[in-house]
């Protein structure tokens, strides 16, 4: 039977090693993260903050398909040619409905926290079908087939749905009407389009993004997601001005 | 409710310097503890041991 | 390799294969709307290829038990030939796209070959198909003969093996059709990653059984690394990918987690994939294999240890460094960066044990290429921890952060850290492992390590200048106290060092093509010595073998 009591100790250190190694390793991350998810207390909220149209949602996850984020940054930090080069740095409520974040880590091409309406469309679809076109010198790869897909939206609903569950406040009349929405925004002049404006609010961008209303592509997705980074709420803009005030 | 965020991070950034300090200073005083010399060693040099297989 | 399952493992593994078969036909079923089902298929095609392979051999006759009497290296050999052959493959995607920096149509127009979508199939190449087949393969090695036990049985090892491969090829394939949670190295979409966290459940079990049957009192310390390794990598995947899918028959799913929770969630994941995936298993693999090829024991144990639990509870707090100056509260930002600072202690003094162990072996060094290789990962890793402290201090992170710089740091480490003891130990190995006397050809190992050496100081280099370039030019007003460059300015500034980058690529791709020939051969090529028969590698042999060759 000593053989069993050498077995037994010898496991339980390896046991012992493994519990060592996680107890330890786990701490850092939760002291550090756990914080974090009471933040909402201490920072201002946005009352003005608006939701993804269903159309700008389906642009995002394009935007994460293609790997945009690879070479944009969507941050601006706290430093001043940040903020002379994009505009007032970012706050965290502005990406509090981003499921994941899209901050970036890599600056292969300039920052696009605040590119909404910066450009018009025409020059982004441009751009878009061929950066050279617009930048001779850009690096940036084409994504001409954008213009020639058409738009998966029939389970923009689920979309939105799963959106929900993870926390973004889209409301039943919202998930019932995404496909219709979605149509409805690039085609200003549809019976629809009132309904978008109604339930995503009076600053949503309604306009044929790629310049063609009878076609849903993914590049009128993509456009419409592009013109709305920054614009979902004008906290940043006021918190500048206060910082102004104050000083 | 904006005192129990303050005092997260109270606990955060105090707990982790200490956290820091203890758990180096546990660490060390294992590593060279006199009587783990002998253990040690035997275990750098337990690799070299030549043995044809698992043993069992 | 189905001979030396016994039939009851045999049918095991066909039930197993089946079992993913299934997953895989109900994969297409429900994802037949979406990109889920063409994955679908590949699952389904790997479970059924495996059952065929299985099958073809099912009758052979069962394996005598003198089996048992050595260790079971054949799931180490499949992933060292694995490793290669993703080493390859992540090195010439990793050049293609630093080519398509300097001339971006060679996309050639379609899709899948864009930047934003090769980008990450080069990070997963190199890291998790080569790095992490690698380190299956060398900590399976090292944990038999550090323990004196043998694996456990015969199933498992093969499930961890084929199981990773079929994660990795879901997760490279996925982004290429576009299914990619955005997450820097952390991009494969919620099935994948449950795939992931059975296999990975599978690999901590197989390690742990050895490791309690154990004939040595003391737990070698690579077993250490490699554990801590499996676990935090377990904790780090699970957490950061919580999210909820659109539905069962999509792809795409969303992130539990938003903005600045997500933001350090994410590094607190990327830093520590850093710190646990490229750092500690391949220290595991430096304390096992440098010992064993210098023929002498690591200069401090003591250090070792010390180290290891430093690394252990210093890199969990250090992500916010990636987040300087931004929208996460500043508290956060300085305990990174104190954590980051002292980081360098335990990084240092696994660097400092490289050296010495080394000190006082300096002719071998000399001769043999391996040992080079092994050497100079060494001091890379000295080098890299040394910036990577320095950059996460908040003022230097302002200038370096969204640069170059951070290109140059990161492939300082993977090139010269993980990519230099990754090949020394495969060199060290595949001797030792299918029994031959010595590599093919050391000529070409030699050839191999100058590649891969001039190939990592052009690229560090010309990422360090052109980061440095970029940053200041970012930062620069002219008298009237306006910005003195546009965007455009700066990237066409960045031309020439992209241009230097590609090549230094170049150089280490075929470098890795020579290796992967240099193991293939000596694999095919019969040894001409036949007494090799011994499970434990002999140091002394093997390396004055390397060393008569290189004379
Ligand atoms: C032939 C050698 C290699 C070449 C030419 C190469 C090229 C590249 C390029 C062009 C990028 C994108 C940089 C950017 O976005 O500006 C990149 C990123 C990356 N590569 Fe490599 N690479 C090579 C080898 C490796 C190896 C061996 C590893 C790891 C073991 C590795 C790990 C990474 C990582 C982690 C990134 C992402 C960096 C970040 O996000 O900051 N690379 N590589
Ligand atoms: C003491 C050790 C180290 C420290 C303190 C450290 C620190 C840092 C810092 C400050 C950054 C820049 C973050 C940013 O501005 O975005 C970074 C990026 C990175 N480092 Fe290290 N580093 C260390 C060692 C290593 C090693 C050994 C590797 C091995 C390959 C490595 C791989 C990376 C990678 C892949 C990134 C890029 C992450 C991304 O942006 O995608 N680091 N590290």
């Amino acid at each position: 039977m000593s053989f069993f009591g050498l077995h037994y100790r010898l496991e339980s250190k390896a046991i012992g090693l493994t519990l060592g190694i996680i107890v330890v390793a786990s701490i850092g991350g939760l002291v550090e993260i756990a914080p974090l998810f009471t933040i909402h207390q201490t920072v201002e909220d946005a009352p003005d903050m608006r939701l993804y149209t269903p159309l700008e949602l389906a642009g995002r996850n394009i935007y994460i398909r293609e790997g945009c984020y690879a070479c944009h940054s969507q941050m601006i930090r706290t430093l001043r040619d940040e903020v002379d080069r994009y505009g007032p740095y970012s706050l965290a409520v502005e990406s509090k409905y981003d499921h994941p974040m899209l901050w970036g880590s890599k600056r292969t091409g300039p920052d696009l926290a605040r590119v909404g309406e910066k450009y018009s469309d025409q020059w982004h679809v441009a751009h878009l079908n061929n950066p050279r076109d617009v930048v001779p010198v850009s690096v940036m790869p084409a994504y001409g087939w954008l213009l020639m897909t058409e738009l998966r939206i029939d389970d923009l609903g689920l979309h939105l749905k799963a959106q929900r569950a993870v926390g973004v406040p889209y409301t039943e009349e919202m998930i019932a009407n995404a496909a219709l929405d979605a149509y409805a925004q690039s085609n200003p002049d549809s019976s629809l389009a009132d309904g978008v404006t109604k339930r995503y609010g009076k600053a949503t961008t309604m306009r044929a993004f790629d310049g063609r209303p009878s076609y849903l592509t993914e590049m009128d997705a993509l456009v419409a997601y592009l013109q709305v980074l920054g614009r979902l709420t004008d906290a940043a803009h006021k918190s500048v001005a206060q910082a102004g005030a104050g000083q | 409710m904006i005192v129990e965020h303050a005092l997260l991070v109270g606990i955060s950034k105090s707990f982790g310097l200490f956290y820091l300090i203890a758990l180096s200073v546990a660490v060390v005083i294992y590593a060279m503890w006199p009587s783990n010399k002998k253990r040690f060693d035997d275990a750098a040099q337990s690799i070299f041991r030549d043995e044809a297989g698992p043993w069992r | 390799m189905i001979a030396q399952l016994t039939l009851i493992e045999r049918q095991y593994a066909i039930m197993i294969s089946a079992a993913v078969a299934v997953c895989g036909a109900l994969m297409i079923l429900v994802g037949r709307d979406d990109a889920m089902g063409i994955h679908g298929a590949l699952v389904f095609l790997a479970g059924i290829l495996t059952i065929f392979r299985i099958g073809e051999s099912y009758f052979a006759p069962a394996p005598s038990d003198e089996r048992l009497a050595h260790y079971y290296d054949d799931p180490s050999k499949v992933a060292i030939v694995l490793a290669m052959i993703w080493a390859v493959v992540g090195l010439a995607v990793g050049d293609w796209v630093a080519w398509q920096l300097v001339e971006p149509d060679l996309t050639f127009g379609v899709a899948w070959s864009s930047f934003g979508r090769l980008r990450p199939v080069h990070t997963t190449s190199v890291i998790f198909g080569f790095g992490g087949n690698a380190l299956i393969a060398t900590s399976l090695y090292v944990l038999q003969r550090t323990s004196r036990a043998r694996l456990p049985d015969q199933v498992s090892p093969w499930f961890v093996v084929y199981g990773y491969n079929l994660f990795c090829l879901l997760a490279v394939t996925g982004y290429m059709m576009g299914i990619t949670q955005s997450k820097e190295y952390a991009e494969p979409e919620w099935y994948t990653d449950l795939w992931l966290v059975v296999v990975w459940v599978v690999y901590f079990l197989v390690y742990l059984r050895p490791l309690a049957r154990r004939k040595e009192p003391h737990i070698y310390v690579s077993n250490w690394y490699y554990m801590a390794f499996i676990l935090v990598v377990a904790i780090l995947h699970i957490v950061n990918n919580l999210a909820v899918p659109v539905s069962l028959g999509h792809a795409k799913s969303y992130s539990a987690f938003s903005g600045v929770q997500d933001a350090m969630t994410q590094w607190w994941y990327g830093h520590n994939a850093v710190a646990f995936f490229l750092t500690a298993g391949f220290l595991g693999m430096m304390y096992y294999f440098l010992p064993m090829r210098a023929g002498r024991p690591i200069f401090s144990y003591r250090m070792s240890i010390i180290s290891f639990w430093g690394i252990t509870f210093f890199y969990m707090w250090a992500g916010s460094h990636h987040l300087h100056y931004t929208a996460l509260p500043q508290w956060v930002q300085t305990l990174g960066m104190t954590f980051s600072l002292m980081l360098l202690i335990p990084s240092w003094a696994s660097a400092g044990n490289v050296l010495l162990t080394l000190n006082g072996a300096w002719d071998k060094v000399r001769d043999d290429a391996t040992l080079r290789f092994m050497m100079v990962a060494g001091v890379f890793y000295g080098l890299t921890t040394l910036e990577g402290s320095f950059m996460a201090i908040r003022s230097v992170n302002s200038l370096s952060h969204y640069t170059d710089w951070t290109i140059g740091h990161v492939h300082a480490g993977a090139l010269g850290w993980v990519a230099m003891i990754t090949f020394g130990s495969i060199y060290a190995t595949v001797p030792w492992l299918w029994k031959r006397e010595q590599m093919y050809s050391p000529k070409l190992v030699e050839a191999h390590f100058w590649l891969a050496l001039a190939g990592t100081v052009i690229y560090v280099f010309a990422m360090w200048n052109s980061g440095i370039v970029q940053g200041l030019m970012w930062r620069t007003y002219n008298e009237s106290g306006t910005l003195a460059f546009s965007f455009i300015d700066t990237l066409v500034a960045m031309h020439p060092y992209y241009i230097a980058r590609a090549v230094g690529g170049l150089l280490f791709l075929i470098g890795g093509c020579v290796g992967a020939y240099n193991i293939w051969m000596t694999i095919k090529v019969p040894s001409a010595v036949t007494d090799l028969a011994a499970d434990v590698p002999q140091p002394a042999v093997v390396g004055s073998g390397a060393l008569r060759a290189a004379e």
